[in-house]
């Protein structure tokens, strides 16, 4: 649909407005220190997620964590968006402790910060896109008809505009990822944290959530967190954070070229001033 | 729109959870609908002996109806006791002695009653029957449809025919099913019914089932009632306690059966609803742990899950309640013949059928709704 293109990404520079702001210094937005978790299964039986890991993510970055099945990668992922909590350890997000927050707390930060995607697109199958998107909306207290505006927006930003009252199940794998990332999108999080998001989906479809993860990244200035498997996921993004039994090994930065935004340009080359200044 | 979707997803299921409580509520309702009868004819029957003594030989029950002939002519002795303002000679019998089920009776009285009962019974069409009047009949409303009685009409009663000067208007109790004649005429009637044996030794003018006192105002009629008992020989004397103790008894068994069917109803339904809630969380365990993940509270997922089974229960309720209600009407339609009304589905009755439906669902709900609120999202989304 190449001419519902340009539209959509003119609705995508709209939702900028909120986070342009939080990019200008490349401040840490999610940092995790020292996570421990033990699953037991039985007695004598346990399996040690995680031990140790620690990972600062910045506001706007794009990163993958990468790793060997069972490296805890998930299960990081878990505790940084609030769905699970470590055993020890501590988990920062927006210069704020969130590890040991009451469940409403919780909620509310589930609600208003964090936004997730997964692997099984995990849509209501019973609802159509326009109200899987617009539910996370109400859930924020927002009225039935805000949010279906909102919604619809959101859809806009994904271009499934025209695909707001089908269910999940008349839509394509890459559509229903599409209305989860619409979903994820629609209450203007600071952080979108994705468990595979490209693993149920063909090389096509791939790229296609990829490249609009990007576009949202770069026009929003929203954080993403991406657990993957897939090169082609980690090699879009900012940075590479490997992991292996439980702890992270290594983070390398991405050499890709990618045409950010001149407002966004500006912004790393003021982050990069300030940090030759500290030095 | 949405609860319909999601109570309707596993079409199957939904139905039978819903026929399960549609069966409960159609109990309930025709069961209910009986008593509401029952004690609508009881609450007249009270009203009616609340302010008389009914009079008996002293060989029948206390409150029961009579077969016992007692004489007339006790009037004179009945009105002698302190305290009798009037006394008046009646005879009821039932229209068919073959048929146990109807409660279409005759009525004859002396009508030297007149001024003193409190029992209002308005005319419907034509007049009332007056002392003087023979092979004359009013009739009450339902009787009036069994015997196809019309004003001016004539009905036949026990084999003999007899014209009809008026019907009754509609009391919902004993008047109903009622022909009133005069006490000679039911005299006749009573008579060639007696043994041969009993027939030698009365006169049939004599001839009377019961005889009711009206006491003098302020005169308390049970206190009247030992009274007479103690004066007269050979006599019951039955005062309003004696029928409302008579009336209580056998309306507290219909209540039992009535809360019995309840209690099952609620016992079944419930559990079904239990039943089907608990699989549908299960089942939609994922969907919680998404619910979760995108910002629902536990109160968002309570409340979903509540509405949901809330919304079953008033399905099978309102169900159960239209089944009831067709079925008290086609019974009701069927019985006219004979003049019974057996049921009456009053809005209280239909309004707290539906109301016991949607509670039981939301009470099945709970632990269901509050099992599905406290899943833990990383676990309810790892769930397949």
């Amino acid at each position: 649909m190449p001419d519902t293109n340009s539209s959509r990404t003119a609705t995508t520079a709209n939702m900028t407005a909120k986070n342009t702001e939080g990019t200008k210094t490349m401040k840490t937005i999610v940092s995790v220190r020292g996570l421990e978790k033990r699953y037991v299964l039985g007695k004598d039986n346990y399996v040690d997620a995680l031990r140790g890991a620690s990972v600062n993510v910045g506001s706007g970055e794009m990163v993958a964590i990468m790793g060997p099945s069972g490296c805890g990668k998930s299960t990081m992922l878990h505790m940084m968006g609030c769905l699970d909590e470590p055993d020890s350890g501590e988990v920062w997000l927006n210069g704020r402790r969130v590890d040991d927050l009451s469940t409403r707390a919780t909620t509310k930060l589930l609600r208003e910060e964090i936004g997730f995607i997964f692997q099984g697109f995990n849509l209501v199958p019973s609802m159509t896109a326009l109200e899987n998107v617009a539910l996370a909306s109400q859930y924020a207290g927002r009225s039935r008809r805000e949010a279906q505006r909102l919604a619809l927006e959101a859809l806009e930003a994904v271009g499934l505009a025209d695909r707001a009252g089908h269910r999940p199940s008349e839509l394509s794998g890459g559509q229903q990822q599409r209305v989860a990332i619409a979903r994820a999108l629609v209450n203007r999080p600071a952080v979108i944290m994705g468990d595979e998001p490209t693993g149920n989906l063909d090389s096509t479809s791939s790229t296609e959530v990829i490249d609009m993860m990007r576009e949202i990244n770069l026009l929003t200035g929203t954080t993403f967190i991406l657990v993957t498997h897939d090169p082609d996921v980690a090699s879009g993004c900012d940075r590479i954070i490997h992991m292996r039994d439980g702890v992270v090994t290594d983070e390398i930065a991405c050499c890709v070229a990618i045409d950010r935004e001149p407002g966004l340009a500006g912004a790393e080359e003021d982050a990069d001033r300030e940090l030759a200044e500290v030095a | 729109m949405r609860i319909f979707r999601n109570v309707f997803r596993r079409k199957m299921r939904a139905i039978l959870t819903i026929l399960g409580i549609t069966i409960g509520v159609f109990a309930l309702v025709v069961m209910g609908s009986m008593a509401e009868k029952i004690n609508l004819m009881v609450s007249g029957g009270t009203r009616y002996y609340s302010d008389k003594v009914v009079i008996t030989d002293a060989s029948t029950p206390t409150g029961g109806y009579s077969t016992t002939p007692i004489a007339v002519n006790r009037i004179q002795e009945i009105e002698d006791v302190p305290g009798v303002a009037r006394a008046s000679a009646g005879i009821y019998i039932l229209l068919d002695e073959e048929s146990g089920m109807s409660m279409n009776g005759i009525v004859g009285s002396d009508m030297r009653n007149q001024g003193y009962e409190t029992f209002e019974l308005r005319m419907a069409e034509g007049r009332d029957l007056t002392a003087a009047d023979r092979d004359k009949a009013v009739v009450g409303c339902d009787i009036a449809k069994a015997l196809d009685a019309k004003v001016g009409g004539t009905i036949d009663l026990r084999g003999k025919p007899f014209e009809v000067v008026g019907i009754y208007a509609k009391t919902l109790t004993a008047p109903d099913n009622t022909a009133v004649i005069s006490l000679h005429d039911v005299q006749q009637l009573l008579y060639v019914q007696l043994p041969a044996i009993v027939q030698a030794q009365v006169d049939p003018d004599e001839l009377a089932t019961s005889i009711t006192a009206y006491p003098d105002p302020g005169v308390d009629p049970d206190q009247l009632a030992s009274t007479i008992e103690g004066t007269v020989s050979n006599v019951n004397a039955s005062g309003p306690q004696a029928f409302i103790d008579q009336f209580k008894s056998a309306t507290k068994i219909f209540n039992s059966i009535i809360f019995g069917v309840a209690l099952i109803s609620l016992l079944v339904g419930g559990l079904s609803v239990v039943n089907t809630m608990t699989m549908a969380v299960l089942e939609r365990t994922r969907e919680i742990g998404i619910r979760k993940a995108i910002g629902a509270s536990h109160r968002q997922i309570v409340g979903q899950f509540l509405t949901e089974s809330a919304f079953i229960g008033f399905l099978g309720g309102a169900t159960g309640l239209l089944l009831g209600w067709i079925a008290a009407t086609v019974v009701n339609a069927l019985m006219e013949q004979s003049g019974t009304v057996l049921f009456l589905v009053t809005p209280r009755l239909a309004i707290g059928a539906v109301a016991f439906a949607i509670v039981l669902g939301v009470a099945s709900g709970f632990y269901p709704s509050f099992h599905a609120a406290r899943l833990k999202p990383v676990l309810a989304l790892r769930y397949e």
